[in-house]
């Protein structure tokens, strides 16, 4: 195994997802300016449809791997200190996890009508 | 026409300044010119220069913010008063010079040349005229430094991050058909530092005074690395 961190698939990942998510991205930014939903029941309808439901379900790990290259690159230019960077890197582990895990349910809970 | 100048001598001055010279300008007149001329009104200010026609790559400075070959670069074409400062990033040595030693040792870490695995021919290696055509666009790089210390990359690693000189170099040797070393060099690049470091800043192609274009070099890199590891 390498003793070195990934270099080729974390820049492999970065740009696959980024492909996904610019689709999303741009599929629920003209929703919400031309379809918005009017209220919090409606906004649970429009999650709740399989479709809506399993492109962001898909969307969260692949915004979360995203984001996770992006933070990574960002404390390998920037943090020189082993011990910080090591340190910043674990922390932001588990936002990530965190964020994925009550993205996940929020989109669960929608779904079965929660 | 007034020109202010970075001084910075480390064994007398506590702090670096910038001093300003009168300069007479005259027709044509390129930077290293003026450089020249600030030079002899005053025998302590020191900057790098040799050819004089843009083939050596020593008078590389940082012009009104931008990094520039002084030889190469005339006076009418900056806004001012000028002013010069040294390559960014690098160790000042005095003025304007400064310490090149991680940029060449990163140009040295991608073995910039022919490497061979078959005995050599008696005579010359040969090669068809489309592949030497692959070659062109990377090849006049004259190693100035002007790419590798406008890189905000490299500012951050300097001893771990190649560089974009150094990796224009290395995709010159990758694209050449002469070369049988290809998995060692894609090898040699691996991890987050060497290469990928690179974020398409594109700093280096603004600057190259050779108009190269080390970050399409990056991207064939990265691409060859993709077709070779899938």
């Amino acid at each position: 195994m390498s003793r070195q961190a990934s270099g080729l698939m974390a820049w492999l990942l970065q740009r696959t997802t980024a492909i996904y998510l610019s689709f999303l991205a741009l599929y629920l930014l003209l929703k919400f300016i031309f379809d918005a939903p009017a209220d919090h029941a409606e906004l649970v309808d429009w999650v709740a449809h399989p479709l809506v439901a399993m492109a962001l379900m898909l969307g969260v790990p692949l915004v979360l791997a995203h984001a996770w290259v992006g933070i990574r690159d960002v404390l390998i230019d920037y943090v020189r200190i082993t011990n910080l960077r090591v340190g910043l890197m674990t922390w932001f582990v588990f936002i990530i996890v965190a964020s994925g895990l009550w993205f996940v349910k929020a989109i669960i809970t929608a779904g079965t009508g929660g | 026409m007034r020109i202010s100048v970075y001084r910075y001598n480390p064994d007398t001055d506590k702090k670096p300044r910038m001093q300003d010279y009168e300069v007479k300008t005259f027709q044509g007149m390129m930077l290293r010119d003026a450089l020249l001329e600030v030079k002899k009104q005053d025998e302590s200010f020191s900057f790098r220069h040799s050819c004089g026609e843009g083939v050596c790559g020593s008078d590389g400075v940082n012009a009104n913010g931008l990094n520039v070959l002084a030889c190469v670069t005339p006076i009418e074409e900056l806004k001012q008063p000028i002013s010069v400062r040294p390559l960014p990033g690098r160790p000042v040595i005095r003025d304007l010079v400064v310490d090149m030693t991680q940029f060449y040792e990163q140009y040295r870490a991608v073995k910039p040349y022919l490497v061979r695995k078959d005995p050599l021919p008696e005579q010359e290696l040969l090669q068809s005229p489309a592949d030497r055509d692959k070659l062109d666009g990377l090849y006049e790089c004259i190693l100035c430094g002007c790419c590798s210390t406008a890189c905000p990359s490299f500012w951050w690693n300097p001893d771990k991050f190649h560089g974009p000189a150094a990796l224009l170099q290395s995709w010159r040797f990758l694209a050449d058909s002469r070369d049988q070393a290809s998995e060692e060099r894609l090898d040699a690049l691996d991890g987050p530092y060497k290469l990928f470091r690179c974020h398409s800043i594109m700093n280096c192609v603004e600057v190259c005074p050779k108009g190269l274009n080390p970050t399409r070099a990056i991207g064939h890199i990265k691409e060859l690395m993709l077709e070779k590891g899938l």
